[in-house]
């Protein structure tokens, strides 16, 4: 390794070196409050450093790329990591976290992600996604003595690890199939039928069944909800947004680059997209509690953006990545409001505590109403043409009856996304959370509302930037 | 276009700017909002009128405005106003004016009611005024989400139900629009290399008999969910009894609007073959809607409902009128639709104002209000009689025109329609005589109208009865595109 690929790794070295240096701190600083602030700072300058400094090489050791599209992803998840750990300030000292682990183990998360989308090897890939879930192994289960936090973080660990397993014997089978640990090179082995092609197409089968654990896909999306409801709730929202997004951005690159390289498995990615779509939809209907009805909303976007994957091209990563950014900022914006709404009792997640809490907090209120709706996918919030680009891309890839089904999903969503919404704007109150939102939360929270609104009522600005770091 | 200044964007961001406003005010202060409101509403009149006396009796676009938008996707936004739309938001702008009026004393979250209200507005003009096909989506969807949370928030008991029924209704329709318009724009691309969704460009498209008809149907079923044509009209009774007062009176007067507007600025002109080939059964269906909507009417206990019912079968006439395709049923159906908006708005306008006084909208609990609320009934009176389409009053003028207009294409259409008033006459009557005389009922607010209620039924009465005896100068501005709008579909 040398001094030219250090510089181009700089962003993640940032995080990985900040992450160890919180840790270290907050052993012997036990302020919360200011190791979450450093944390995300360093995240910050991490994104500054992934947007700005040109590196001065791409490939990186033949593992990593600091493509344009791989620094993107860099900018998003520490972005992401930054704003997770404003809106824990306060979540953090209600339920009395470590906050120099906390943050360290965020950073480590936006390291993990971040290498992650960048990878451009085997190798690479299953470094980044070890680093990522083994920092989330932790944070699931953050809040001690909480049965549920134990029994999530359990769950996830399970299933993570078998996971893991998956993605280690695909690799082996992919390597010995092609003879590479490059994914570019190994797609376009496959497709041109070198070596031995049923092993390598088992292997691609089970990396499917190792992200489709990741990104919960249907049948591999059990674990979610009770993940999700049993994580602290602005961890929920890592794991609903970067996190994925993240396992996502990584296959991007494979499908667009190798053009038809693996046509082969994308009958499976359209049977699983559709029973994402349907099955996820259906599961959210009767949900009365705010977080598995998120968690299983996460589900059915994951279809949505699975239809994105499988009409691939520019059209297709266009509207992964638009739908990618408009999706994150409205799911972190609606974990961050049930995350402010926590208090020593714990969070407030059934409807029936969410009843009339718009006459309390009529601005986290009317902010949450944004957030589901831009996900259901009204205009003029970003939702709308997120869907719009993606429905359109599908129209014209030749894969209309995704979009139909996508439609048909995003109907029927309204139901259960506009429940707790009726329940918040309640005549009664229920509720008993009366704690105020602090400034930098309900700035935060605002400003990933205006973002949803200005890009529902322009989106050009981000259609064209992402149109501009497609690999 | 002689006239550079935006007129057309004030007039569509002044509600915005409004709600916004009252949104914040909201936050503290319970009764700032409710002005902020009514100037709003009245600047928004005020301007409508001013664009309705610019109007000259050309075809063409008087005022027009094209800016580029996402050039990604080939949107722009496109304004246009001619006479059609000029009419339409002037009423959408004199009913707001007043649905603010009848909410005055909303006391909870005014803030957010007003907005809500303002942005209903907002949407209905860009609705009538948007040339480009996303442009209008975007604020057809608009006008679902103020509604919804103005039914499912401020409604009375079953009003989530009531909210999302409307919700999903509505949305199902629209998105069968919004499928079909990504479809149309990609064909227009694929055979012409330029990717847009205006609608001018679209018409060029050349299609198949067969793809127009299926174009034809998805734009429908947006279009026939809001007028609402029988069958798809279950929604409306419960959004209308569910909903407040200020609901009822955009539902009727601005919503529904918006369906028919759609059928002919958009669905015909872009489908003129499949239009052509289903005249027959949108004249069927408005037919059988017509007597379906009356009789159940007939059967309704609750005076709201009842209202809602009449507002079905009108809406019959109107789709009647546009099926018969020539000038004068056109022109018939449209004066129809805005009389019919000024009436249903003063029914729902009086409804409102007996349940507060006696607590209740049951036929078998009213009664005897001609002798304790002699002024409230008797406005409630001049609007049912206009409702059932009494000569010099508002409603007559357009449906006398609609069936000269049908009986010149298909008489025999007329004729079963002509039996639609007198069904209509039935449920009317029925409505008056169990409301006004009859057994006395115990009102526990003895009061007649006070001034605030006057100055919302004063204008309505007077245009009531100034529409019924001259309705020279709504015609006069809808006579051009209508002509113009006809002639794009060609004769049948």
């Amino acid at each position: 390794m040398n001094q030219e690929s250090l510089q181009s790794l700089l962003p993640q070295i940032l995080l990985a070196l900040g992450s160890t240096a919180i840790l270290l701190g907050g052993a012997w600083v036990r302020n919360r409050r200011l190791w979450l602030l450093v944390g995300a700072l360093v995240a910050i300058v991490a994104a500054l450093v992934a947007a700005f400094v040109e590196p001065p090489q791409i490939d990186i050791l033949g593992m990593y790329s600091a493509s344009a599209y791989a620094r993107f992803c860099t900018v998003l998840w520490s972005l992401t990591v930054a704003a997770t750990l404003v809106i824990s300030c306060r979540y953090v000292d209600i339920f009395r976290f470590g906050g120099g682990e906390y943050a360290s183990l965020m950073l480590f998360a936006a390291a993990g992600m971040s290498l992650l989308s960048a990878a451009t090897s085997f190798v690479g890939l299953f470094l980044g996604l070890e680093v990522l879930t083994l920092a989330l192994y932790i944070l699931i289960a953050f809040r001690h003595g909480d049965t549920r936090g134990a029994e999530a973080g359990m769950k996830y660990l399970v299933f993570g690890a078998v996971a893991t397993a998956f993605l280690a014997f695909a690799i082996a089978l992919i390597y010995t199939a092609t003879g590479t640990f490059n994914l570019q090179a190994a797609a376009v082995g496959l497709q041109a039928g070198d070596g031995l092609r049923p092993l390598g197409l088992a292997g691609w089968a089970l990396l499917l069944v190792a992200v489709g654990f990741k990104i919960s896909l249907v049948p591999f999306h059990l674990w979610t909800p009770d993940v999700y409801q049993g994580a602290p709730a602005p961890v929920s929202g890592l794991l609903a947004t970067a996190a994925k997004g993240a396992v996502l951005a990584a296959f991007l690159p494979l499908l667009v680059m190798s053009g038809e390289g693996i046509a082969d498995i994308k009958a499976i990615l359209w049977l699983l997209a559709i029973a994402t779509m349907l099955v996820g939809t259906f599961a959210a209907l009767p949900q009365t509690n705010i977080k598995r009805m998120l968690a299983y909303s996460s589900v059915v976007h994951m279809g949505y953006l699975m239809i994105a994957l499988i009409v691939a091209g520019a059209d297709g990563s266009r509207a992964l990545l638009f739908y990618l950014v408009v999706y994150s900022l409205a799911t972190f914006g609606a974990f961050g409001i049930i995350t402010t709404f926590a208090d020593e009792n714990g969070e407030i997640q059934d409807y029936d505590d969410l009843r009339g809490l718009a006459a309390l907090h009529p601005r986290r209120s009317a902010l949450l109403a944004v957030f589901l709706l831009s996900l259901t996918g009204i205009p003029p919030l970003a939702g709308f043409f997120a869907k719009f680009g993606l429905f359109q891309a599908a129209f014209r890839g030749g894969y209309a009856e995704l979009a139909v089904i996508g439609v048909i999903a995003s109907v029927i969503s309204v139901y259960y996304y506009v429940r707790p919404v009726i329940a918040l704007y309640a005549p009664e109150s229920a509720s008993v959370c009366r704690d105020v939102a602090a400034r930098s939360e309900t700035l935060l929270l605002v400003g990933c509302a205006a973002v949803i609104v200005i890009l529902g009522v322009y989106p050009t600005p981000l259609l064209s930037l992402v149109a501009l770091i497609i690999p | 276009m002689a006239i550079d200044f935006p007129l057309l964007s004030l007039l569509l961001f002044m509600p915005l700017a409004g709600a916004l406003v009252c949104l914040v005010l909201g936050m503290g202060n319970s009764t700032a909002p409710r002005w902020v409101a009514l100037l709003t509403a009245a600047g928004v009149f005020v301007v409508s009128l001013l664009l309705c006396l610019l109007q000259t009796p050309t075809a063409g676009w008087l005022f027009y405005e094209d800016y580029r938008w996402i050039e990604q996707f080939g949107v722009r936004y496109t304004l246009g106003l001619d006479g059609l739309s000029s009419v339409l938001i002037l009423l959408t702008a004199f009913l707001q004016l007043l649905a603010v009026l009848v909410s005055w004393r909303q006391e909870r979250a005014p803030g957010v009611f007003f907005a809500l209200l303002l942005v209903l507005e907002m949407a209905a003009i860009g609705v009538l005024l948007a040339l480009d096909l996303i442009l209008f989506y975007l604020f057809w969807e608009l006008m679902l989400i103020p509604m919804f949370f103005l039914i499912g928030v401020w409604g009375y008991q079953r009003r989530f139900q009531a909210a999302v029924k409307f919700f999903l209704y509505t949305l199902i329709g629209s998105l069968c629009l919004l499928l079909a318009v990504i479809s149309l724009y990609l064909l227009h691309g694929d055979q012409t290399g330029t990717y847009t969704f205006a609608l001018e460009a679209l018409k060029q498209t050349e299609l198949s008999t067969t793809q127009e008809l299926i174009f034809f149907f998805c734009f429908m079923a947006a279009f026939v969910v809001k007028v609402p044509l029988f069958p798809f009209h279950s929604w409306l009774p419960d959004a209308h009894a569910e909903g407040p007062a200020a609901g009822s009176v955009d539902l009727a007067g601005l919503l529904l609007k918006t369906g028919v507007y759609g059928m002919i600025r958009f669905a015909f002109p872009l489908f003129p073959v499949a239009a052509q080939k289903t005249l027959p059964v949108l004249a069927g269906l408005a037919l059988v809607g017509l007597f379906y909507a009356a009789w159940v009417a007939y059967q309704q206990v609750d005076i709201k409902r009842i209202v809602a019912f009449s507002s079905i079968s009108h809406m019959g006439f109107v789709i009647l009128g546009l099926a018969a395709w020539n000038q004068t049923a056109w022109e018939g159906s449209l004066l129809l639709m805005v009389n019919h908006a000024i009436t249903t708005a003063g029914l729902f306008v009086v409804v409102a104002m007996i349940e507060q006084r006696t607590g209740s909208r049951s036929l078998d609990q009213l009664g005897g209000l001609w002798k304790s609320h002699p002024n409230m009934s008797a406005f409630f009176l001049l609007f049912c009689m206009a409702s059932l389409g009494l000569p010099g009053l508002a409603n007559f003028a357009g449906e006398i025109l609609i069936l000269i207009g049908v009986f010149t294409v298909k008489p025999l259409w007329a004729v079963i329609a002509v039996g639609g008033i007198l069904f209509s006459a039935t449920y009317t009557l029925r409505l008056v005589q169990g409301t006004l005389w009859g057994n006395n009922c115990e009102p526990h607010d003895k009061q007649d109208l006070h001034s605030r209620e006057w100055l919302v039924l004063i204008p309505l009465a007077v245009l009531v009865v100034a529409l019924g005896c001259y309705p020279q100068p709504v015609l006069d501005l809808l006579r051009e595109p209508l002509s113009a709008l006809l002639l794009v579909g060609g004769m049948p």
